[in-house]
């Protein structure tokens, strides 16, 4: 029995929703099996197959640079081998939750980008609209095959303290670790043999099938092999793993912006054998370096011309261009009342209470309670330029209301929501440590799909509640149970 | 095929054709630095692989182990084995999904091994054979690798390419480099051990042994090196074998750049097939060899024009 001292020191955190432990401190039913299983490891075993993940994740390449003194270093995404388990019921609730709101994200992308019926009825302010750096004119009336502008999106979840699903936010544009969706799950695999199927877990091996058949049927020439190709920024981008790893799991060429050349408002990719015409193009470059010659004019990573080419629907662009609108900080609070005026339903997941600090009076109620909030910028990402009321000294909180001051519409704040916990194992111990969630939602015209998992993030630091990688953060396997 | 991708795999290739020549080099000639009574000299070698001056030359001088360190772990040293598989495996990281991921993962496992600090302390304090073994290896298992499981398409015919233009250029630069020697120091014409050694380097004493005799002689030297197309790294092997995957690439689009080098491979492969000990003899080996090796550059220049220049 000393072998599982690990498990029996397990101290859950008040107040908290801990996926494994229920209020009365009994395992809850669908971590059972895998508790049964791990409580046969000793220590030394956990510690062995902590080392084999290593490994694996190393010589793998599944790793990103981090450029000091003139020489890369290969580091690893954190990973924890206890996995995060969802039940059946609990999915099938996120799941219509994320249909829902991808829809009518769908139809609002649209409509701004159209009618504007939205702004017209009242429903989203117009300045909010306008004032969003990700909102391109250059889109208006764009034609996108099947309407359809989020072909891919990474909607983060939240529990608060009794289970409750948040989304916290939305991600329209490049979201990405799907691959580390993947690799995880292939490392449990290594790790704990039967496992999986002893636990009917289910698999997430169909992702980049969907997603090639997606990208297929968006093809504007109607021709046997469309060329479908994966445009990467290049091997110095921190996910460039992810995008080879999603371009051999498709059979789809990896290109970077200097393989590709605009002719006659054609995209055409550098062969061996001349030129060959580009039909899909799966980007992974944001808007803002996608061509010089509209945006960032500094950009080399883009493709001088391509916006015309896909303006005249000469080629298609996944995800749609211009989609940041959606995704904004700012829009986010709007987006149940979407759901109510485009579909006329409740949402199903709901939204984490937002302030705007473009409205004096929210301004007023959030600078008075903002340690008990948390502020963000409205188009910030990677956790950068967050401030955790809670944890923030008062000098900080003083800079930080001043940096609001300056321009109150790029900042929104929400009151801290406290994420639920999962066991970690650490040190030959089991801990608690405050995870989300992210699953990948793939919109194609047979309608939207979701493979069951995604990516669960781990705030690795103690009492954190950031799970983002650049602050500390690390991912575990998430298991979607039959 | 994309043009990056095309050459990315023709330099993935040839640089592990290049660290695997280099390190088969540095190995004989370590070995045979120990099993000599005279001060064995390591410019031969410095000469081949590396650009350094002659002052910088000097400041190596004969220190095996300095050399050896120079050659394999430096840093500074773009032609160090380090160097060289670490833009291997660039090359390799931004063409992965054109590679198997098996040989993926074993680029990246000869990019960690070549990087292990054990390695530095082989070279630097105990028996250096074992680091050059231990890397050796990992080129080996790469070449099984390559061979078990890519597709024999365009993209392995751009990496055999390379692979052998890499390799008939070394040859030509070691037989070279050995024969400039002689005119220093007559002596070593009919030193066994310096044929012997420089047969080693090429992996091709043994064969040497079934086919002549007589014990060594230069001249036989030069026609296993040269002509010999039983010999996998004789010059001729080599050019036989760009010739025959420059062959697979033939394509109705771009068929002008495909006859343009066709040419130049054929008329090199002509040249050397209708050569003999004698005739090679009459135009002197310097001679012969300066031009076979700027006949090869040239078509890697072409190659590089017609296939790869992307931007």
């Amino acid at each position: 029995m000393n072998d599982q001292a690990y498990f029996n020191q397990y101290q859950p955190t008040p107040n908290t929703w801990d996926e494994m432990f229920g209020a009365d401190a009994k395992i809850r039913k669908h971590y059972q099996k895998v508790i049964n299983y791990l409580t046969k490891e000793s220590i030394d075993d956990l510690n062995k197959k902590e080392d084999l993940a290593k490994r694996l994740f190393m010589s793998q390449g599944i790793t990103f640079t981090v450029y000091s003194s003139g020489e890369g270093i290969e580091k690893i995404f954190p990973f924890d081998i206890i996995p995060r388990i969802i039940t059946g019921e609990e999915w099938a609730f996120v799941e219509k939750g994320i249909k829902q709101r991808l829809n009518v994200l769908n139809l609002f992308l649209k409509d701004v980008y159209s009618n504007q019926f939205i702004i017209k009825d009242g429903i989203v302010p117009i300045d909010i609209i306008y004032s969003c750096p990700h909102f391109l004119r250059e889109m208006y009336n764009v034609q996108v095959p099947y309407d359809i502008y989020v072909h891919i999106a990474g909607i983060d979840l939240i529990r608060d303290h009794d289970g409750t699903f948040y989304v916290l936010e939305d991600n329209l544009r490049t979201p990405s670790g799907v691959s580390y969706m993947l690799e995880n799950r292939e490392i449990t695999k290594r790790l704990f043999p039967d496992l999986l199927p002893q636990c009917k877990v289910r698999s997430v091996t169909e992702y980049p099938n969907i997603l090639y058949k997606n990208l297929l049927s968006l093809s504007p020439r109607q021709i046997p092999n469309p060329t479908i190709v994966l445009l990467s920024p290049g091997i110095y981008n921190s996910a460039y793993f992810e995008h080879t790893t999603l371009a051999r799991l498709m059979g789809v060429e990896l290109v970077e912006g200097r393989d590709l050349v605009v002719s006659n408002n054609k995209v055409f990719m550098k062969t061996t054998t001349g030129l060959q015409q580009v039909d899909v193009i799966y980007r992974r470059v944001d808007d803002e370096f996608l061509d010089p010659l509209v945006f960032n004019q500094t950009s080399i990573l883009g493709v001088p011309g391509i916006m015309d080419a896909y303006r005249k629907g000469n080629v298609a662009i996944v995800n749609a261009i211009g989609n940041g609108v959606a995704d904004d900080k700012a829009i986010y609070s709007y987006v149940p009342d979407m759901i109510r005026y485009y579909l006329n339903e409740e949402p199903i997941l709901k939204n984490v209470p937002t302030y705007q600090l473009g409205n004096p009076d929210e301004k007023e109620y959030v600078f008075e309670n903002i340690n008990k909030m948390v502020v963000k910028r409205t188009n910030g990402s990677g956790g950068y330029g967050m401030l955790m009321g809670h944890a923030a000294t008062l000098e900080e909180t003083e800079d930080y209301k001043n940096e609001i001051l300056k321009n109150p519409r790029d900042f929104i704040a929400q009151p801290t929501i406290s994420l639920s916990s999962a066991p970690c194992y650490m040190q030959g111990k089991l801990t608690p440590r405050r995870i989300d969630l992210r699953p990948y939602a793939l919109c194609g015209p047979d309608g939207i799909e979701i493979v069951p998992g995604g990516l669960t993030r781990v705030a690795l630091r103690e009492g954190s509640l950031v799970v983002n990688s650049s602050q500390g953060g690390g991912s575990k396997d998430t298991w979607v149970l039959l | 095929m994309l043009s990056r991708v095309a050459s990315s795999l023709y330099w993935l290739s040839r640089y592990i054709e290049r660290s695997d020549g280099i390190l088969r080099m540095l190995k004989i000639n370590y070995a045979s630095s120990q099993d000599t009574v005279q001060e064995f000299t390591w410019e031969p070698v410095i000469r081949i692989f590396t650009g350094l001056q002659a002052e910088e030359k000097e400041a190596l001088g004969n220190d095996s182990r300095a050399v050896l360190k120079y050659m394999v772990l430096d840093k500074e040293n773009p032609n160090s084995v380090l160097n060289i598989i670490t833009q291997a495996r660039e090359n390799a990281r931004s063409v992965q999904e054109h590679i198997t991921k098996d040989l993926w993962q074993c680029l990246n496992e000869y990019y960690h091994a070549v990087r292990d600090p054990a390695l530095s302390f082989w070279i630097e304090k105990d028996d250096p054979i074992t680091a050059l073994d231990i890397l050796i290896k990992q080129g080996m298992l790469y070449y099984g690798t390559v061979e078990i499981t890519m597709e024999r398409g365009e993209g392995r015919a751009f990496m055999n390419i390379g692979h052998y233009l890499e390799r008939g250029i070394q040859s030509v630069d070691l037989l070279d480099t050995k024969f400039g020697s002689l005119d220093d120091n007559p002596d070593l014409l009919t030193d066994t051990t310096y044929w012997k050694h420089l047969l080693l380097s090429l992996g091709g004493y043994e064969i040497y042994l079934k086919t002549y005799r007589k014990g060594f002689e230069a001249e036989n030297v030069v026609e296993q090196v040269v002509l010999n197309n039983e010999f996998p790294r004789s010059v001729l092997y080599s050019v036989n074998h760009i010739q025959m995957y420059f062959e697979r690439l033939k394509s109705e689009n771009n068929i002008d750049n495909f006859r343009e080098l066709t040419f130049l491979i054929g008329r090199l492969q002509s040249s050397i097939k209708y050569s003999s000990v004698k005739t090679i003899k009459q135009d002197g080996l310097h001679e012969y060899l300066t031009r076979i090796r700027s006949e090869l550059f040239n078509i890697g220049n072409v190659l590089n024009q017609h296939y790869f220049a992307y931007s």
